[in-house]
Order: C-alpha cells, then structure tokens, then sequence
C-alpha cells in the first residue's frame, strides 16, 4: 500500500513561535519580498500562524494556528489547473509542477486555505541569504504558483536511504522542515496509511478537526483543539 | 482613395441605385476626421500594448494583485468583453430566426461587435497569465512535452467554447458579408477591387448561390443561440465551480447570460448611435430601431434586477458565515460606493428612461445604455474582486487597488473596440446592402405562409427607406 | 462558354423573360437548365418560374455536430486517459467536464461543416470567368442562356429585348 502523507498540528502546543516559517523559508528556497512588496500582499511563507484574540479585554486569550497547505484529498487547486501545474500525487500530496504552470492563478483562488503563492517577480534574497539555497529544491521563476510540498525532497531522500538499506521506512524518520523545528513539538509528521503511526493515532483522537471541514476538501491535516 | 474614383462611384451615370450609394459612402470615402480619430485610439491601444510588454517583462508584481485578489481587472475586462460579444451574434440570431424585419439594417453592427469584443475579451486571459508566451500549452495538441491540457479545467472549457463562439460569429459575420463585398468588387478600382475580388470569392448571385447563402445563415441562427448561451454560462463556471463564497452559485450561469446580453444590447445601441452619425446613415438607422432595442433593454433591466435579488437575498437568508461576510462587504461595507453605483447605473437610470415612451428617444436610449455599459462593468468588477479579498479565513483577507498598468490596458482595449470598428466599417458596408434591398419587398415566402391581409398590417412597413425616393 | 443575356430593371420583366426564354428553349435547341439568373438580391424561385433549390445542408450540418462531439469526447477521454488525475478518488474520465467539451465540439464541428458545405454546394470560390454583369451590382438582374447555339442569338435577343430587357449582351470565352 503507498503511503499517504499527513500532519496533526495540537494547537494547544503551539506558542506562535514562528520557527516552523522560518524553518520553511530556509528549507524551500523561499523569496524574500521585501518591506514594500509585502505590505502589499506579495510577501512568500508556504506556511503562517494566523494569531487571533478571544475575549473581551482584560480577559483575553491569544490563539495560535500554524496554517500550510491542507494536502486535500479532494483538492479544489486540482481540476482546475488547465496544463496539470497542479496535480495529485501518487502519495496522496498536491503537486505543483513549476515548469507546467503558466500563471493563471486560478489555483490560487480555488483554494479556500489561501495556501498558494505566485510569484509577482523574479525570486530574490535578501543578503546573505541567497548563500544558503537548498540544492535540493528548486527555485521557482516570475509568473509561476508554489506552495508547500510537505518537504517532499526529504521524503524523496529518506525513502532511498532506507531501500539502499533494504529496510521499511520507520515511522517519524521523515519530517518536513516545520516539524522539525517545532520547539515544542505540536507538529506530528507521517503516514496516515500506516495505522501504527504517531500521526494515525493523533488524528483518530476526539480533539482532531479539520480546518473548513464544511468546504469538503478533505485535509491531510488535522488540528488538535485546545483543550486549555 | 483619389477624388477621380470617388466621383466615378458617386456619380456613375447608371447608378440609380441610391440605397447602395448609401451605404458605400462610407467605406470608399474616409474624412481627415476619422484618420485623425484613429490614430487618437491607436496611441491609446499602443499604450496598453506597452504596458503589456512591461508587464511580461517586469512580471505581474507590476499589477495591483496579490495574494488574495489573484484575479482583477483583467479577469473583469475578460467577463465584460466576452458579455459584450452577446450583443451581436445572439440578438441578430434571434431576430433573423423570428424573421423580425425591423432587424435588417441592425444585424451588421451587432454581428461585429461580437467579433470585435470576443476578440479583445478573449486576449484578457493571456495578458493575466503569469507566463504569457506559454499560452498556447492551454491548446490541445500533441506537444512535444507529452501532456495534454486539463480537460476538467473550467479555463478548458473556456478555450473550446470560445474557440467554437468566434469561429461561428465570424462565420456568421462573414457569410452574408460575401455578396456586399460581390457589389465593391463591381464598383471599386484599383488594389481595393483586387483585394474584393479576392475576398467576394466569385460571387454571382445565382439562384443557387443565394439559395445555399440563406440556407447557411439559417442554420448558422440556430446553431449560435446555444453556442452563446454556453459560452457565458461557461465563463460563469470559471467561477461557479470553485468553492469561493458568492462565486460557488447554482444562478450564475443564467445571470451571467442575461447581464451578458443586457450590457450587449446597450453596446450595440451606443455603437449604432454613433454610425448614425459618424456615418450619415440616419436615414437606415431611425428612431424606431432604437425605440425597439430600447424595449429588449428593458426587459434585460428588469431580469439583471431579478437575478441580482435572487442571488444576494437567497445568500443573506442562508446566513453561512463566509458568504455573508462577502455579500455585507458588498452591500453594507467598502465596495458599498460601487454596489449602489452599479444599482443606478443598471436599473435606477435606465429604468424610467426605457419605460416611459416619451423618452424612450435616440438620446434617451444612448444615455441608458452608457450608464448600462459603466454598471454591467462594475458588476463584473463586484463579483470577482469582493469574493477574493473576503475569502474563508479573516487572517488572509486582503486589499486590491489597480496599478497603472492595468488601468492603461483597460483603456486600451476600450479604444481598441472603437478602432477595430472603425477600420471594419471602412472595408465593409455596415449595413448589409442585399438584406435591406431584399426588405423592399415582402418576403414572398412568409407571405405566402400567412394569412391574407398580413401585409397590409405589418407595423415595420415603411421603417426601411425605400430606393429611388 | 459563351453566353447571351438581358439586364432586366425589374423582378416583374425578368420573371416574364425567364419564362419567355422557357417557352423558346425547345424551339432554338437549349435546355431549360441552361437559363441564367444573376441577382444582387435573392429572388423567389418559385414566383420565378424557377426550379426549385434543395440542398441537404442541414443534415450535413447534423452530421458534421455528430462526429464533432464524437471527435470532441474522444478526444477528453483519450487526454485523460494519458494522464490520469485521480483526485480525491474521483474517476479518471470524467462525464460531466468530458460533456462540456462534446457539446462546443459538436458546435464546432456543425458550424465547420455548415461554412464547408455553404462554400461546396455554393461552388464557391471561383475566380474564372463566367457569365456575369458589373450592371447587377447596380440593381439589374441578369437573364440569358448559356453555351447555346450561337445561331439561335438572333431570336434570344429579340426574346429577350421583347420582355423589357434594357440592353443585351453577348458573352464569350476566347
């Protein structure tokens, strides 16, 4: 049986750090946009943390949601691609072909996530940071729409490693760049399909939600509601 | 055009043909005044060219988009344009079908218009693309890269069907445009009766000829009225079919037709306002014409009003949370300027001016249908940019304010219908000259179908000048 | 090809040539199908005295919307096939996307035959000489005969100047 990638993010973990969007600028090549480009919408993070406040002051309670892309398994960027840019694939994740994308943006708007990123010009870095680009990922030009692939590169890496070893890939070998940095570990990266797995059992508890469940898109990621 | 050739066609001693030196007039005679508009609306469609390239260049960070408004005035202009193109095949099919005779001197500039609009509508999906130079990876062919395009993709659906709509209106603009071109041949000299010569084909006007010609055009008539029902149903889907509030709607295919013919009529009769004057074809063009586009226009009106009110108040009733934020943010919020703008513009204005007779006048009619034409404009406007900055989830609602560059191409594309126009009118006789002709008599066919005494009623008897007065 | 014909100002003299020339035709050795009839606008054939026009084009024009909806859902399902999409699990040649496409192909393919066999049936576009007349751009309508017994002329023109033809003329490829 393939494998079937997914995360359960426990939002009572997460502090709002934003180490998990550093942590993916860094891993996936991610332009910077600059001040002035941002401000108008232009800025790049495959993943944010949507921060919003609860209560009446003074009693008020801050909320974290770390959001990247959902990974749907019925994703509405899918069908609508005219030229397969944006794509299913075989371990369940939505792909983007950045040479097959002619930039209708279309995908963009389908997505209820907000999860997709075009590129409004030709990528540049902020210095030093265009010393520190992954080889491993590439770089996306002008005119094309990213977003997050689930650090599918270290999939890639780590499922060769373990068949030149002639063994099964061990659950929680493979993590994408958010998890990994996650200091206090409210990320839980793996395959859903494997019923063992730290993810398969977080998402079967009572707290997992989806994130707009209601729009029928069937995320790979479920949230833990807080409890506290 | 030397003055020798002008005064051969004008004055030839055989022409006893007014009718036809008419409506040549304006195509073998070109006033300093109109070389001088068109290069006015050439500057302006070469400056939309230039920002395009700019663009390409530049990448489209030198627009007003960004996330979320991935979408904006080109995808408006896109559904403007395309509604616009609805002015002409349609109306003209639909008329030619009921065998309305007021229709004859109408059908040309309605025909082109479609054209003209698909065209300039259909360039907005390439000038939005990100990679504009890859565009044609959107058409099925075996390409070297081994991958078809997505035939699930609305934008697909959007590629067959204009593709079919313009392949047919040209056909349908073109077909009856053959034996007019047969008429210059005859009269034209120099590389103007080559270049007619080439383009009437051969035509005679045999029996045969005119048989298969009418043949054609009728089923042509019945082949264009699903074919343009579909394509603006279809480019509704481009945004029905993606759950996006307010964009995800059962009605949006039937509205987008009916605004898509309402703002088409309103074209016409704007365009057909100013040939009359431009070209002098007052005596063609009369105020009963506009008196009975002015009627269809009003009906358009009222169902625009209908279809808005079916799809805003079945919204605020379902109450679902991202809807509402997105129809208060129309109604009651930020784009509540351009909401109650559109309401005025589309029916508040025009309403009474259509309704009452007495102004129901040439002036009367022009004035409803520019105000038509700026509210059909921003409704397109209000449908696509209020559901992208209101998407779903508050963190990443956003802002979009157009940058110059897509407020040139704008302009640029609304001198290039005029120039388009212009150039059409100066190759071909914007009236068709044989159907206006075949309107002299009663169409012996019909008569005989009805009954005895028809003719004597027929309330259009007298609406077309008739030769030799 | 030669030819000789009227130029009739009006529908009711060319009607009464068509049908003069009609009478004359056993008489001077021509067939009636060899009559010509230019018009810069379509004429009742049958208030013409002509034969009737049939043509199969509507039917042409259905079979044409047939084998281009056939072409255009061939084509869907063939693209999909090559590249199969299995979101969500949903089937892989999709009916109702494929339907949008067989219907704007079935258009497209009745519009392409309808223009093919206007143009075809037509016999359109022919750029040799043949019987014609500048004068029917100016409201004439043209009667004669074609590839008659250049003998028989004399009687034609007289036919035809008989019926109210303002000039004739004679027609002839070297």
């Amino acid at each position: 049986m393939s494998r079937r990638w997914g995360m359960v993010i426990d939002l009572d973990r997460c502090t709002g750090c934003e180490a998990c969007v550093v942590a993916c600028s860094a891993e996936n090549n991610i332009a910077t946009a600059g001040e002035s480009q941002a401000a108008k919408g232009r800025a790049i993070h495959w993943i944010r943390v949507e921060r919003s406040w609860e209560g009446e002051f003074p009693n008020v309670r801050v909320r974290f949601r770390p959001v990247p892309c959902q990974q749907c398994d019925a994703a509405p960027c899918e069908p609508v691609c005219p030229t397969y840019a944006s794509y299913h694939n075989a371990e369940g994740l939505n792909a983007q072909v950045y040479n097959r994308c002619i930039g209708t943006r279309y995908c963009a708007n389908a997505c209820p996530y907000t999860g997709r990123f075009f590129n409004w010009f030709q990528p540049s870095w902020d210095k030093p940071l265009q010393l520190q680009l992954n080889p491993d990922v590439s770089i996306r030009e002008a005119g094309v729409m990213e977003k997050c692939t689930f650090c599918y590169q270290r999939a890639l890496v780590a499922e060769s490693q373990a068949e030149a070893e002639k063994r099964p890939l061990r659950d929680g070998e493979v993590s994408p760049a958010c998890v990994q940095s996650c200091p206090s570990g409210a990320m839980v990266f793996g395959d859903l399909n494997d019923p063992a797995s730290a993810v398969s059992r977080l998402a079967g508890l009572d707290r997992g939600v989806k994130l707009l469940e209601e729009v029928g898109t069937f995320p790979k990621i479920t949230y833990l509601a807080r409890e506290s | 055009m030397t003055t020798r050739e002008r005064q051969r066609l004008e004055a030839a001693p055989q022409d006893r043909d007014r009718l036809t030196r008419d409506l040549l007039r304006p195509v073998l005679h070109t006033s300093p005044r109109i070389y001088l508009t068109m290069m006015a609306l050439g500057a302006f469609v070469l400056a939309g060219l230039v920002a395009f390239v700019y663009q390409a260049y530049w990448g489209m960070g030198v627009s007003g988009l960004n996330r979320p408004v991935f979408w904006g005035f080109y995808i408006t202009n896109f559904v403007f344009w395309i509604g616009i193109s609805h002015a002409g095949t349609l109306i003209s099919a639909i008329l030619r079908l009921a065998n309305a005779r007021w229709r004859r001197p109408v059908t040309r500039c309605a025909e082109a218009i479609t054209v003209f609009a698909l065209v300039i509508g259909a360039s907005f999906p390439i000038i939005h693309l990100g990679r504009p130079w890859l565009f044609f990876w959107l058409i099925p062919y075996p390409s070297e890269r081994g991958i078809w395009p997505n035939f699930r993709s609305p934008l697909l659906w959007d590629f067959c069907a204009i593709t079919t709509y313009l392949t047919g209106s040209l056909a349908f603009l073109l077909l009856p445009i053959i034996p007019d071109w047969a008429t210059l041949r005859d009269r034209a000299i120099g590389w103007r009766k080559k270049l007619y010569r080439v383009l009437a084909l051969g035509w005679r006007g045999t029996p045969r000829e005119w048989h298969r010609l009418e043949m054609a055009m009728r089923i042509m008539a019945v082949v264009i009225i699903p074919v343009a029902v579909s394509v603006h149903t279809i480019v509704s889907w481009d945004f029905a079919m993606v759950p996006v509030p307010m964009w995800h709607s059962t009605v949006f295919g039937p509205y987008f037709v009916a605004g898509a013919i309402f703002s088409g009529i309103a074209a016409l009769i704007i365009a057909m306002a100013l040939l009359r004057k431009i070209l002098h074809l007052e005596e063609y063009l009369k105020p009963i014409h506009f008196d009975h586009l002015g009627k269809l226009l009003l009906v358009m009106s009222l169902l625009w009003v209908y279809f808005i009110v079916a799809e805003r108040l079945t919204v605020w009733y379902g109450n679902a949370t991202p809807e509402v934020a997105v129809l208060l943010a129309t109604q009651r919020g930020k784009f509540l300027p351009l909401f109650w703008t559109m309401v005025c513009c589309n029916f508040l204005i025009p309403f009474p001016i259509l309704a009452i007779k007495r102004l129901r006048t040439i002036t009367g009619t022009v004035i409803a249908s520019s105000t038509i034409v700026v509210g059909m404009w921003l409704e397109r406007f209000l449908i696509v940019v209020p559901s992208l900055e209101f998407k779903y989830l508050p963190f990443s609602w956003g802002n979009y304010r157009p940058s110059w560059v897509e407020i040139t191409i704008t302009l640029a594309t609304f001198a290039a219908m005029p120039l388009l126009y212009l150039l059409f009118v100066k190759f071909v006789p914007i009236i068709s000259m044989w159907e206006l002709k075949g309107g002299e008599h009663p169409e012996p066919a019909a008569a005989a179908e009805l009954a005895p005494g028809h003719e004597a009623s027929d309330p259009w008897e007298g609406t077309l000048p008739s030769a030799g007065s | 090809m030669n030819a000789i014909y009227g130029l009739f100002p009006d529908t009711d003299s060319a009607r009464r040539a068509v049908k003069a020339l009609g009478e004359v035709s056993r008489r001077l050795r021509f067939q009636p199908r060899q009559i010509v009839v230019v018009s810069q606008e379509p004429l009742d054939d049958r208030e013409m005295g002509l034969p009737r026009q049939h043509t199969w084009m509507p039917w042409i024009a259905a079979c044409g919307g047939i084998v281009g909806g056939t072409a255009g859902y061939a084509l869907a399902a063939f693209t999909q096939r090559t590249y199969p999409l299995p979101t969500g699990g949903m089937p892989v040649v999709a009916l109702w996307p494929a339907s949008v496409v067989t219907y704007e192909f079935t258009m497209l393919g009745a519009i392409l035959t309808t223009i093919v066999a206007f143009l075809a049936t037509a016999r359109l576009p022919r750029y040799g000489q043949r019987v014609y007349d500048a004068a029917v751009s100016d409201g004439m309508i043209l009667v004669g005969v074609a590839d008659s017994d250049v003998n028989a002329w004399r009687d034609l023109e007289e036919t035809l100047y008989e019926q109210g033809a303002e000039r004739v003329r004679q027609f002839s490829t070297a």
